[in-house]
């Protein structure tokens, strides 16, 4: 199974639209890190005003763990359509370019090539959010340096700096988990087509319309919500709770790897029933 | 045998594309697989190297059911589908490699089957700098790496050059002398005359015709034959005439002529009895006459 995760990391790496979320990543990072560096006075006005009345603020709230937060915030409706780029390839294309009739008449199952594909896009995936974390932690404790955490929740939680830089990593695990199953859902449409935009506009229309279920105050659409893989994309947000609420974690995490695997099943039984015509 | 199909059926929506086909390929032959255009060929070719499951009917593979074992029927199988298509922005060499990877070949047969198929001096670079004929000879080199006991090549000469075709045609003849059984899909019928011992025909998904290529072409009902005559014009338009006589070509100064085997000496007889004289009478019937006559029945049928 390594040789086979192997030739599919050498295939997505010597592709170069398999590097579009890092480039993407290298070029919006340091803008926000720049933007931050300029505008952070203002962030930190606006905590002090909100802390001021209860909290003696010495020295800036500001630094690159606060910032991470925000991005994490901001980016979180963005990651998935870069996880896609990798994702939405790796079945697909081989289909695409005929390579299956040359890999698929082997002695080596069609099941261990698809399990060999999906964990190289986990590879990607994880790869992406560490390399999101590189810039937003490391070049960002550079320029904005670090400090405590304070999270401007359903509260004020304000996290010492070793205890925050834990919560980041256990905030960072989660998104890895939540964008793995992004990269599930979009695995199982390319296993389903022989293009790879199919499986990007696919995966993006489900999520979007979750997000809009999500977003919109009916009562149809809160009874619905829970069933709605969307919803628990946010079980990264628990890691910045005090106490840490390992049950709803756990929860939200079984309910993603249930879809992922269900996802996974849809897939293996598509892929390895498919007739290769072309 | 080394590769038998029993019944193989397969449908694509309403259309039957192939239609309970039997085929047995013995060890060591080398069999050619011929039908027009649309006639099953590439659906049989999937079926047997597990790229398209049948609705009816097995593959077996050296006594291996391709069906219940999928890809573990394939160990000793090297097969080139139509055109070979590799990971374009890869070099020759790591394709190959990423296979060896995946089939649990020694990396040293790498090198070998480059250097069998010439492209030892150009296995570094990238498959999208290849010609289409270095493409289809990495495509050999690929069928070639796990030392398959049986070849199966579809249309391997497609979209090749004289020269290509002429390096495809030799090396299959030599992995045929190591005693390689292959298993090749082509429309030169010349070609797969020259290069085959076994045949196979199929028109609309169904076999017409298998067996060995010389008693297929000795017990055919027809002949074609050339006949050396004095008035080729006059001997023309006398044989359209006769209903026993199926095609009359004047080609290369002499008469083409296609009739039922045993009226050879009755068409002699009616050229001299016009007045006509006959020099030679040759036997010129081809794989390809026969191919025609019997794909072509077929069709009308």
């Amino acid at each position: 199974m390594g040789g086979l995760i192997y030739n599919e990391l050498l295939v997505i790496t010597g592709r170069w639209r398999s590097y579009i979320g890092f480039i993407g990543i290298s070029i919006l990072m340091p803008l926000i890190l720049w933007g931050f560096n300029l505008g952070g006075g203002s962030i930190n006005s606006e905590y002090t005003s909100q802390l001021g009345g209860s909290f003696i603020m010495v020295g800036s709230v500001f630094n690159s763990l606060l910032a991470t937060y925000i991005i994490m915030n901001a980016f979180w409706i963005h990651i998935p359509f870069l996880v896609t780029l990798a994702a939405g390839d790796s079945v697909a294309a081989d289909g695409a370019n005929g390579v299956f009739r040359i890999t698929l008449i082997r002695s080596t199952s069609r099941l261990k090539i698809l399990v060999s594909k999906l964990l190289a896009s986990y590879i990607c995936t994880a790869s992406l959010l560490i390399f999101c974390a590189f810039w937003s932690l490391g070049i960002g404790s550079i320029v904005l340096g670090t400090g405590d955490l304070i999270v401007i929740d359903n509260g004020i939680l304000i996290l010492e700096q070793g205890e925050a830089w834990l919560r980041m990593i256990l905030g960072f695990s989660l998104a890895i988990l939540v964008m793995c199953m992004v990269a599930t859902l979009c695995f199982m449409f390319s296993a389903m087509v022989d293009n790879s935009v199919g499986p990007i506009v696919g995966t993006m229309f489900l999520i979007i319309i979750g997000y809009l279920v999500i977003a919109i105050p009916l009562d149809f659409f809160d009874k619905i919500e829970p069933y709605i893989f969307v919803h628990y994309f946010d079980v990264w947000l628990d890691a910045f709770k005090d106490p840490i609420p390992w049950e709803s974690i756990g929860k939200k995490t079984s309910i993603l790897v249930i879809h992922s695997a269900a996802f996974f099943v849809i897939a293996a039984r598509v892929f390895i029933q498919k007739d290769i015509k072309s | 045998m080394i590769l038998q199909t029993n019944n193989l059926t397969k449908s694509f929506g309403s259309r039957k594309a192939v239609d309970g086909l039997n085929l047995e390929i013995p060890e060591g032959a080398v069999y050619g697989f011929l039908g027009p255009n649309g006639s099953g060929k590439s659906t049989t070719i999937r079926m047997m190297t597990a790229l398209i499951s049948p609705d009816e009917g097995e593959v077996f593979i050296q006594g291996k059911s391709v069906q219940s074992l999928g890809n573990d029927a394939l160990g000793q199988v090297g097969a080139l589908i139509e055109k070979s298509d590799f990971y374009k922005h890869l070099s020759g060499t790591t394709n190959i490699e990423m296979l060896a990877r995946m089939d649990g070949t020694d990396f040293s047969r790498v090198q070998f089957v480059l250097e069998r198929t010439g492209l030892a001096n150009r296995g570094k670079d990238k498959v999208k700098t290849y010609s289409q004929g270095m493409k289809q000879r990495l495509g050999i080199a690929q069928a070639l790496l796990s030392k398959p006991k049986l070849l199966i090549l579809d249309e391997p000469t497609n979209g090749l050059d004289p020269q290509g075709m002429k390096e495809v045609r030799d090396l299959i003849g030599e992995l045929s002398s190591e005693g390689i059984a292959i298993f090749i899909s082509s429309h030169l019928l010349d070609e797969v005359q020259k290069m085959c011992s076994h045949v196979a025909m199929i028109s609309l998904g169904k076999l017409i015709t298998n067996g060995k290529v010389n008693d297929i072409l000795t017990n055919a009902g027809f002949v074609m034959i050339e006949v050396l005559v004095d008035q080729l014009e006059k001997a023309q338009d006398l044989l359209k005439s006769l209903e026993w006589i199926g095609h009359v070509d004047i080609i290369d100064e002499a008469l083409r002529v296609s009739l039922e085997k045993d009226r050879i000496s009755g068409l002699v007889q009616f050229l001299v009895q016009n007045e006509l004289k006959v020099s030679a009478v040759i036997p010129r019937t081809s794989l390809e006459d026969l191919y025609l006559s019997m794909v072509g029945r077929e069709r009308i049928i």
